[in-house]
């Protein structure tokens, strides 16, 4: 019972100098403001939260840590797989600029090939042609000789049946004996 | 009514400050002065924590930045969990200033020794110990929920009231004042009321009785910001969805 007087009379006298007081001021009564209850409570729950706190953090921590290791880890295959294919890209352009110049060159060169056999072509038919046209003129001049001479022989030989009569047979067989031994 | 509680049968013991105000005078207005002194240390506490934790951010978190970025993750699913995935992100600050706030606010009056300050009149403590704080949360909550439904339903808002029977039409209505009531309400009784029965069991017995009282006290600040935060999603989602039937009313405490 003493001490719960002692208590009354400490709250009394605490409340009375608050009420008194009637400013700002600091109340340092260690019951009253509940002081030792609070840092009890503020201990517990910096002694046990701190650790839950702590190794929650610690965990989110490790989790994003490896994350991102992981996308760096992803990033990094990526960027690998992306020069990889860089480089395929630029040997494929290399491969397809050397096809082409290959291309070009052969293309370039059955160019070459097909205008010298065109044009050797051309000249074969041209002399064939020339040839063609050299024996046709031979024949065609043959022909005609032999034409010419066919009238020529016929036109003879109708002047002939015509003009060389008996009398002028005659004479012209004497003139042919005379030229024999006209100097006689 | 409350400050008869404040000369209970231990008159001469010690008061407890409940009804006593520290009042400033702007204009007409009468302000709990010590409602703003404790806001102001909890808004400021906030503000340090995050400017600390983005003053220097890294790619790999440590120290405040990762702790900071803990409680935003946490914010998020909870907001997730009630809006739903698809419209919750731009009501993550909305929730997460509810949350954030209100649970401040209760641990710092659970846990930092206000009493060692003496006021003229009345005494420090959470700011949520005052209706006129949790009051304007919830009707900011309201005006929140307001206004998402409106923009995302425009006027077809309205037919959430006579949904699935117009008979339902004044419960309905009513329903939109009694959610800031109930959510303004159970935050301060909450927290008031743990506050009171400390108070109570420290005047008793000032050593070691309390502290049992005083960790749950813990405990149920934390869940009210949880609840009030959580139920203020609710809302929102409920307003946007509309269908009023499935309601998330958990009443806590």
């Amino acid at each position: 019972m003493g001490m719960m007087e002692t208590f009354f009379l400490l709250a009394t006298e605490a409340h009375s100098e608050a009420a008194e007081s009637g400013g700002f001021g600091l109340n340092f009564d260690l019951l009253e403001t509940n002081l030792i209850n609070l840092a009890i409570l503020i201990g517990v729950i910096f002694y046990l939260g701190r650790k839950i706190v702590t190794n929650i953090l610690i965990e989110r921590r490790k989790r994003i840590l490896e994350e991102i290791g992981e996308a760096e880890g992803r990033q990094r295959q990526a960027a690998e797989a992306l020069a990889d294919q860089q480089q395929k890209l630029a040997q494929a352009q290399a491969e397809a600029e050397r096809i082409r110049k290959e291309a070009e060159a052969t293309a370039l060169a059955a160019k070459e090939s097909i205008l010298a056999q065109g044009a050797k072509e051309v000249e074969n038919l041209r002399k064939k042609a020339s040839e063609d046209l050299n024996t046709e003129t031979e024949r065609v001049l043959a022909e005609l000789r032999q034409r010419v001479t066919e009238l020529a022989i016929q036109r003879v030989e109708s002047q002939l049946t015509s003009v060389l009569d008996e009398s002028a047979q005659q004479e012209l067989v004497n003139n042919s004996i005379a030229l024999l031994g006209g100097n006689q | 009514m409350l400050s008869d509680l404040n000369y209970l049968t231990f008159t001469h013991l010690a008061s407890l400050e409940v009804g006593h105000h520290f009042y400033w005078q702007v204009g007409n207005l009468k302000l709990h002065g010590q409602v703003f002194l404790t806001s102001w240390f909890v808004i400021a506490l906030l503000l340090v924590a995050s400017f600390l934790a983005t003053k220097n951010i890294q790619r790999i978190p440590s120290g405040m930045q990762n702790f900071m970025e803990y409680v935003l993750e946490f914010i998020q699913s909870l907001a997730k969990n009630q809006i739903g995935e698809k419209e919750y992100r731009p009501w993550v600050p909305f929730v997460g200033t509810l949350f954030l706030f209100i649970f401040v606010s209760n641990w710092s009056g659970a846990l930092i020794p206000w009493k060692l300050i003496q006021l003229p009149e009345g005494e420090l403590a959470a700011p949520t110990n005052d209706i006129n704080t949790t009051v304007s949360l919830a009707l900011l909550t309201s005006l929140a929920y307001f206004y998402a439904g409106f923009s995302k339903r425009g006027l077809g808002y309205f037919r959430k009231y006579i949904e699935p029977t117009p008979v339902l039409l004044p419960i309905a209505i009513l329903e939109d004042f009694t959610k800031p009531l109930s959510l303004s309400f159970r935050l301060f009784g909450n927290i008031l009321a743990d506050e009171l029965v400390v108070g109570v069991l420290v005047l008793l017995v000032p050593l070691f009785v309390p502290l049992p009282i005083m960790a749950l006290g813990l405990f149920t600040s934390a869940i009210q910001a949880l609840v009030f935060a959580t139920l203020a999603a609710a809302y929102i989602h409920e307003a946007m969805e509309g269908h009023g039937g499935e309601e998330h009313h958990e009443e806590h405490g």
